[in-house]
């Protein structure tokens, strides 16, 4: 059973943490304090810490970056501010994403299970990633949209194997533009324009994309095509928008 | 230029102007034509009375002992008058003295010839001394005025530093300008502010003429000059208009009646005038920095005090909410909830409810956020395909009962905003569409690209908007009469066009009137993207 140490001093979101992770089969341990979580990551190993940033005694990022100080476990932050400045910091201290309360249970569990998978692709090398009608192998370097073979340039695909080898998880725009240009050239116009031409090519309607999401002033997050969205209001109804738009120009590649 | 040297430099005009027959502005106001001659013929008629009264001495000690020294015993008068009136009366009592002498105690007597050489000699040599003895004592005279004009103007002026240090406001301040102006150097000074409650004051003060309003507007408008001296058409009188710093005060000017005089005369006065200004605009700024730390005080300590409620508001009132709608999410879950309508949509129903007091409580803290320290962009480079689709995912929920269509041209341009608050923005707008169109109807959004901006409009088909709520659209804490029935805090929109206004772009509402839908649009900045080494970042 996979355990999840849940590290978050107020009882009332522990409680329905526990009972969100125990529904979809997770072995939940709490912590209330910053030592005890970081008492309870040494001692019992979980295989996913969630961590709230509001501790009363140490400060979040803190407990972050010594768990991270010998320990690759991924780390998932709750947030309460919508600062996307310090998500970005957290993001570069090693955590593995965040959300930002109040934030619903199944979006909660799909950046944990993403976290998951991605730690344990990084044991098994499990070579192909999928989202929706994409999949991409990371080691052939074959891309594919439901089953046909997708020609993307070296940027492209250098781009799209970032996200793929993260996927479902956020990567910042720096990561993005480091991994894609190096350290010379690159910048987030750049970016923002490869980001549109990869769109053009893997998206059904790339001005309604669903593959490659935006996570406003942060990066970008290849979605697994889970329905939740980055806003926990929204999830109760998992009506896909998608469907209410008009199906734009498909593109054949 | 620090106030003691300017203090200083209003010394040296002041004993600048006592040299170049600085006219006083007491004396200058007795000045009257019809008074200048009477005040010229009194210290005359006192020179020859006071001549009159050394002859009439000379004959009494003549009696007595015939004296020699006549001429000597005339000098008394000159030297009199001299010291008292000045060099006019001095001289008058001296050629008088002559010819009293000549006249009366001079043989032939009674007549004005002279038998004796040496009489010829003793009255000439008598001349001379006396005008060269008046002329001494005027200018003694002259030295004590000045320095006596000199004394009582440094008086003057300290008095009115003292004044303008207890001064608390910049208005207290023009006030006493004003004062010392009008009262102690008797020069009319009105203040004329280009709008009338700038100072507390109406801007219609009587007996200012045209002229003289209309420099002063010009002044307060062009910012290359400060002052100018004007000569008023009908009264032909001289105006000084002088600006009042415009950068710490608004913008006044005060206007002060010179009157009539030469031109150089009314250059000297206004220069004075000129210095006593300078002197308060000194005391001005410092007391513009005085008030501006008390007001930087309170303000800190207000920041902090809303800083503690928004912190704690946001902490204590949204951590219950986080727990409630994810409690919600979990519960939805759940097979018992999941099996049961009448509880999913219980379930369904808290969670809205929850996640729409959240959206308040986050209006509220953005508004006090924005009245605190105003919006701080991070301006990055944002596809507006992102904007849009991240705008549209956020109000899912407010969106589900109408039908969304979306019109995006594939090749929009990036545009230059921080794209969190832009999202934000357009979300407002989606969820006020939603808000006041029926369930079931089109919210389109467009996209439209023009020189220099990209504009995303949100349509709706619901209310629309009368003239007058068009104008009153986007004022903080505005709502509809005709729409009170549904809920708001009327900070949506204002917010969001706040937030567009920081980004360097602007939000516009239309509408064919009441009942036929309204378009509100976003306009954002674009730049030129095409830049030359954008090709090559895309090379393999």
């Amino acid at each position: 059973m996979t355990k999840v140490l849940v590290i978050d001093d107020e009882a009332q979101i522990r409680r329905f943490l526990r009972a969100g992770f125990e529904l979809h089969g997770y072995a939940v341990q709490e912590a209330e304090t910053g030592m005890a979580g970081l008492r309870a990551a040494t001692i019992d190993k979980p295989d996913l810490i969630i961590l709230d940033l509001n501790l009363p005694d140490l400060d979040g990022a803190i407990v972050l970056e010594r768990i991270r100080s010998w320990s690759n476990v991924p780390i998932i932050i709750l947030s309460i501010q919508a600062n996307e400045h310090e998500k970005v910091r957290l993001l570069k201290l090693g955590a593995d994403d965040y959300v930002v309360k109040p934030f619903g249970i199944s979006e909660l569990l799909a950046r944990g299970e993403a976290a998951l998978r991605r730690h344990l692709r990084s044991t098994d090398r499990e070579p192909v990633v999928r989202a929706g009608p994409l999949s991409i192998d990371l080691v052939s370097r074959v891309v594919s949209l439901d089953g046909r073979r997708v020609q993307l340039t070296r940027k492209e695909y250098t781009l799209l194997h970032a996200l793929g080898s993260h996927a479902g998880l956020v990567m910042t725009h720096q990561q993005l533009i480091r991994e894609i240009w190096g350290g010379r050239g690159g910048n987030i116009q750049y970016l923002r324009i490869l980001v549109r031409k990869l769109r053009q090519k893997v998206e059904i309607d790339p001005t309604h994309p669903l593959l490659i999401v935006s996570e406003s002033g942060v990066g970008y997050r290849l979605d697994r095509g889970s329905t939740a969205s980055s806003n926990g209001q929204n999830e109760l109804r998992a009506d896909d928008l998608g469907r209410q738009r008009l199906i734009g120009d498909f593109q054949t590649i | 230029m620090s106030t003691f040297q300017r203090r200083n430099r209003l010394r040296e005009q002041a004993a600048d102007s006592s040299k170049n027959d600085f006219v006083s502005p007491r004396a200058r106001h007795e000045n009257r034509p019809q008074n200048r001659l009477a005040a010229g013929a009194i210290p005359i008629a006192a020179a020859l009375t006071l001549v009159g009264l050394a002859t009439a001495g000379l004959f009494v000690i003549n009696s007595f002992v015939p004296l020699n020294l006549i001429p000597l015993f005339y000098m008394l008068p000159v030297v009199v008058a001299a010291t008292r009136w000045g060099i006019a009366p001095g001289l008058v009592a001296a050629l008088a003295g002559a010819a009293a002498a000549d006249f009366f105690f001079y043989p032939p007597l009674y007549s004005f010839w002279l038998d004796n050489r040496q009489d010829v000699i003793d009255l000439l040599l008598y001349l001379l001394v006396a005008i060269v003895a008046s002329n001494l004592a005027a200018r003694l005279k002259t030295a004590a005025d000045t320095s006596n004009r000199r004394e009582r103007e440094i008086t003057e002026l300290h008095a009115f530093s003292q004044g303008l240090a207890t001064c608390l406001t910049s208005r207290d301040l023009i006030f006493a300008v004003q004062d010392y102006l009008s009262n102690t150097l008797k020069y009319r000074a009105v203040l004329i502010a280009s709008a009338p409650d700038d100072y507390g004051l109406d801007a219609g003060h009587t007996g200012v003429p045209e002229a003289v309003r209309q420099e002063a507007v010009k002044l307060m408008t062009a910012s290359a000059s400060r002052a100018s001296t004007i000569i008023a058409p009908v009264t032909t009188k001289a105006w000084l208009v002088r600006t009042i710093v415009p950068e710490i005060l608004g913008y006044g000017a005060i206007a002060i009646e010179l009157g009539r005089g030469s031109s150089d005369a009314i250059a000297i006065i206004a220069h004075h005038v000129e210095a006593v200004l300078d002197e308060a605009m000194v005391t001005l700024k410092h007391l513009k920095v005085k008030e501006a730390i008390e007001q930087a005080t309170i303000n800190y300590q207000t920041e902090i005090l809303r800083d503690a409620l928004i912190g704690g508001v946001s902490h204590e009132l949204r951590t219950p909410l986080a727990s409630i709608l994810g409690s919600c999410s979990v519960l939805d879950q759940t097979a018992a909830i999941r099996g049961d309508r009448g509880s999913h949509s219980l379930v369904a129903a808290i969670s809205d409810q929850a996640a729409q007091l959240d959206r308040q409580i986050r209006d509220v803290l953005d508004a006090a956020r924005i009245s605190a320290n105003g919006v701080r962009p991070r301006l990055v480079w944002t596809d507006p395909t992102d904007i849009i689709d991240s705008a549209v995912k956020q109000k899912a929920r407010r969106l589900a009962s109408h039908q969304v269509v979306i019109e995006l041209r594939p090749d929009l341009p990036l545009v230059n905003v921080d794209s969190v608050l832009v999202e934000q923005a357009l979300g407002q707008l989606l969820e006020n569409a939603a808000k006041y169109s029926p369930a079931g109807t089109v919210i389109r959004i467009d996209s439209r690209c023009e020189e220099g901006y990209v504009e995303l409009s949100v349509t709706d088909q619901g209310s629309g908007l009368t003239t007058d709520e068009k104008k009153q659209l986007g004022r903080r804490c505005y709502r509809g009469e005709r729409n009170l029935a549904v809920s708001g805090s009327g900070l949506g929109l204002w917010i969001a066009s706040t937030f567009i206004a920081a980004n360097g772009g602007s939000l516009h509402a239309e509408s064919r009137g009441p009942g036929l839908g309204a378009t509100v649009s976003l306009q954002l900045p674009t730049g030129s993207e095409n830049t030359p080494e954008l090709a090559d970042a895309f090379n393999d």
